[in-house]
């Protein structure tokens, strides 16, 4: 079978493009020829909205979003999404890689979704048009968010305006001046050209919500189980393609926003911690998110 | 009888129509209002604008649908013989109405599997993106009968709003 | 070609011929296609509410409502004094202030066929009353109302956008501003046209020029319903509002201005203003919904990039690629409607276009236009028909003498294609 895939990517060497089309090439080793999966990027199928729900109806078979529109789906996905949650890149993929990352993944399966893997997103920093050093500076400021509660919720507890607005009117936007920043990761600083329109990148990176490859339950319920565990083994496989390509990703999106004049700050991270208490209770409520927190913190 | 009560149901769908044209536009003023003099931009405002403007185009549709008047006689079904300009204007009514079925059964199921899912920034269920399609298909299929029912009497469904 | 596009492309011509409504008709092709796929239905559904969930689409309904409002406001009356004053006195001058009159309410209220039904309404029964032919009077109207649709503000804009969003980005800002230059000279086009004609049949010319006294106060009467363009300019370019925001203000300007500063509107009126809007907002939307379903075969079964191989087939010079897609979009305009001509050919089209070196938002303007082409083409040109029903006259009567005005908009279409710079020129400065 050629399993259809979909990615809202354009570039067809984007990190997760690359990764499932590896998945594709263990697959097909793997089960001698049988299966392979055909990624249609470019949002070919739909919004990342309608191709979850593709899925959830086996009408489509795999897709690769980021976390945030499953929150309202399957919760235990918010878990990663939560603010300075993660120490470092590598406490997230150790945390992942763990069982608390097998387990979120695991919780989609009731509401129809398989989790196959995360993916890296890298960190999510606040860019504008000034340096934001501490929690202080953001009050007051517009800036963008997902149309999502969590990050509402999230740019709330900074004190600032949260704004939700969809991605591609962003540009435009810290153009005109109607949002004063936005928050994303350096390659889409970089891609969406949004260096363009303001300069000051304050690492404050206060979230790394991940990328999550799910399969439709209706397409793997039909997979004898031996099929299943071929899956399973190509997509852990293909996140290590990920990582390594992302990590480049990274590195030369930096390279070129720093050419494009960015101006690259440090920032105050405690001070932001210290607010984000509110964010935690009013989203970790079930004794499973606490759990799930408390294993990633302990995470060495 | 039957032509009273769609006209009813027509002139409520109306009245619900611009209801909701008029909210919507509430809703993205205050947003604005909301962004310039309070500062705190109400995030709540698109995604209920976006919802209620469903629900314009579903009861909007429906009664563009219900007005439309002689549809199908723009074609080259024109060049045919009378009795069978009538035959396919019966037809192309009865396709609407299909399409109309089809609305109602798509989504119903959409709105049944996403019942359980939270929408993004409203506090109601993510599958009420769907009844408008289920209301805009059972009252396109209503009217698509009300069409064919006149057809067949010779009669002609008058527009309840200009 | 494959089973699935067969039936996709059979049943909708075959459903088109019989006369089914457009949107109904790629619906139920949509639906007929996704059978034969062995897809679920209920995916059609899906595609169609995804499609309709697109925030600056919120824009369309305000923008149809605002023209709507100013149709029946009264706006056009100051318009049309205000124009009169300027060129009244003029060879074919009726002709060309009404030119001017269609192209300024047009450009106002956004939409062709409000553009006809407001300004053709006072001025077809004023110019016949004047001594000039019906036919005359229904064409100079009717193609000075297609430039409607490319000047700000106009919802055929945000339809092109968002047509186009998942190929190129293009702002709705910069798209109106490609199309300013393109809008003058189509109107330079359409007043040479009104005088050439009026000069050959030998038409009188009509008083004197009343002074520039009259031209300032009849343009401060038509002033406040102007102002809606400063507004929605104003405010998306200063960042103030989004396209959206801008629109629905522009709304609550129109009815301020038809309600308090004109008096002009009654509740009667009001309420079919509201009711017209909701039918197009209907409309318009099911059509938007129902052709990403639509799209979405087109990308799968990658229509685009088969088109775009049988055009090189033909050839590889982009003068001949680009004379081909504006023949193909003229022969489908003539019986699609506009939204649906953009909806489903930029798609197809688009990505050939900018493979050829064609910037988007050029791309934009020359569909938009040739697609108000196609509302001035039978068998099916909405315009042309509220024109005809205004004037009294037959669709062929006006056919036989369009050749004029065709030939002045087709040269503005010609010049749109082939010299970047009339679309380029303004978004390249304001950079
Ligand atoms: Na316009
Ligand atoms: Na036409």
């Amino acid at each position: 079978v050629e399993f259809r895939s979909a990615d809202i990517h354009n570039s067809d060497d984007y990190p997760t493009v690359v990764a499932v089309k590896h998945m594709s090439t263990v697959l097909e080793k793997l089960s001698g020829g049988k299966h392979k999966i055909k990624v249609f990027n470019k949002g070919a199928l739909g919004s990342e909205k309608e191709t979850i729900d593709q899925v959830k109806i086996g009408a489509l078979d795999l897709v690769r979003v980021n976390v945030a529109p499953m929150n309202g789906i399957c919760p235990m996905t918010m878990v990663p999404t939560m603010p300075f949650l993660f120490r470092s890149v590598d406490h997230m993929r150790k945390s992942l890689d763990g069982p608390v990352g097998a387990e979120i993944l695991k919780s989609c399966e009731s509401v129809g979704y398989v989790g196959l893997a995360f993916y890296d997103s890298g960190a999510r920093s606040i860019y504008a048009k000034k340096a934001i050093k501490s929690v202080a500076d953001a009050k007051g400021l517009k800036i963008r968010v997902q149309q999502s509660d969590l990050w509402v919720a999230l740019v709330s507890a900074m004190g600032a305006n949260a704004t939700p607005m969809p991605y591609g009117e962003v540009y435009t936007g810290l153009k005109t001046g109607l949002i004063d920043a936005a928050e994303n990761n350096i390659p889409s600083f970089d891609t969406a050209k949004h260096v363009e329109a303001v300069k000051v990148y304050s690492k404050t990176e206060h979230s790394m919500a991940p990328e999550i490859l799910v399969m439709s339950k209706v397409v793997w319920d039909k997979l004898p189980a031996n099929e299943q565990a071929m899956v399973r083994q190509a997509a852990k496989e293909s996140v290590a393609v990920q990582r390594k390509a992302w990590d480049e990703a990274e590195g030369k999106s930096l390279a070129n926003v720093k050419a494009a004049g960015a101006e690259i700050v440090d920032v105050d991270k405690r001070s932001f911690q210290a607010v984000m208490g509110p964010v935690y209770d009013k989203f970790m409520t079930t004794p499973e998110m606490k759990r799930a927190i408390k294993a990633i913190q302990d995470t060495k | 009888m039957f032509t009273k009560f769609c006209a009813t149901v027509s002139k409520i769908c109306m009245v619900l129509a611009v209801i909701g044209l008029i909210a919507v536009i509430l809703c993205v003023q205050w947003q604005v209002i909301g962004r310039y003099v309070f500062n705190d931009t109400p995030t709540w405002a698109e995604a209920l604008a976006m919802l209620i403007v469903l629900f314009v185009t579903a009861f909007g549709l429906a009664v563009g649908v219900r007005d439309a008047g002689h549809i199908g006689l723009e074609s080259l079904v024109v060049l045919l013989p009378e009795k069978w300009q009538h035959r396919i204007e019966v037809l192309i009514h009865a396709l609407v109405g299909l399409f109309g079925f089809l609305m109602v059964q798509g989504g119903w199921l959409w709105a049944s599997a996403k019942w359980g899912e939270k929408k993004p920034m409203l506090p109601v269920p993510d599958g009420i993106d769907y009844v408008p399609v289920i209301i805009a298909g059972a009252l396109i299929l209503l009217f698509s009968i009300e069409h064919i029912v006149a057809l067949l009497r010779g009669e002609v469904v008058e527009p309840v709003w200009e | 070609m494959n089973m699935e596009l067969t039936v996709l492309a059979l049943s909708f011509t075959l459903l088109l011929i019989l006369g089914v409504p457009v949107a109904f008709a790629i619906g139920l092709s949509s639906v007929a296609t996704i059978v034969v796929a062995g897809l679920p239905v209920a995916m059609v559904f899906q595609k169609m509410v995804g499609g309709m969930q697109v925030f600056s689409f919120l824009a369309i309904p305000f923008f149809v409502f605002a023209g709507e409002l100013m149709l029946y406001g009264g706006i056009a009356d100051r318009i049309v004094r205000f124009a009169n004053s300027l060129v009244g006195h003029v060879r074919g001058g009726l002709g060309m202030s009404n030119v001017i009159g269609c192209t300024i309410f047009g450009g106002v209220a956004g939409s062709p066929l409000a553009d006809v039904s407001a300004m053709g309404s006072v001025m077809i029964p004023l110019m016949k009353k004047e001594g000039y032919d019906a036919d005359y009077a229904v064409n100079v109207t009717t193609h000075a109302a297609l430039v409607g649709a490319i000047m700000p503000t106009s919802h055929n804009m945000i339809i092109f956008t968002l047509a186009a969003s998942g190929l190129a980005s293009v702002s709705v800002l910069g798209l109106i501003l490609a199309g300013l230059v393109p809008a003058i000279i189509l109107t330079l086009c359409n007043l040479g046209a009104a005088y050439w004609v009026a000069v050959r049949r030998g038409y009188p010319i009509h008083g004197n020029f009343p002074g520039w006294l009259e031209v300032i106060k009849s343009f401060g009467a038509a002033l406040p319903g102007l102002f809606v363009v400063v507004i929605i300019l104003g405010g998306i370019l200063s960042g103030a509002f989004t396209a959206t925001e801008s629109a629905s203000i522009a709304v609550a300007w129109a009815l301020f201005v038809t309600v308090i500063v004109y008096r002009t509107l009654t509740f009667q009126n009001f309420l079919k203003a509201c009711a017209k809007a909701c039918k197009t907002t209907g409309v318009v939307l099911l059509l938007i919904g129902i052709s990403n379903a639509f799209g979405y075969f087109m990308a799968l079964y990658e229509v685009p990039q088969m088109t775009g191989a049988l055009m090189q087939k033909i050839s590889n010079e982009p003068w001949v690629i680009f004379l081909m897609i504006n023949i193909l979009l003229f022969i489908l305009g003539t019986f699609l409607d506009m939204a649906a001509t953009i909806l489903i050919c930029t798609p197809i089209f688009m990505p050939i276009a900018m493979h050829f070196g064609m910037d988007p938002m050029q791309f934009g303007i020359m569909l938009l236009i040739n697609c108000a082409l196609g509302l001035n083409t039978p068998p099916v040109g909405s315009v042309q028909f509220v024109g005809c029903a205004i004037g009294g006259i037959s669709v062929g009567q006006v056919m036989r003498t369009i050749g004029p005005f065709y030939g002045a908009l087709t040269l503005a279409m010609l010049l749109v294609t082939y010299v970047p710079q009339f679309t380029l020129w303004l978004p390249n400065l304001l950079k």
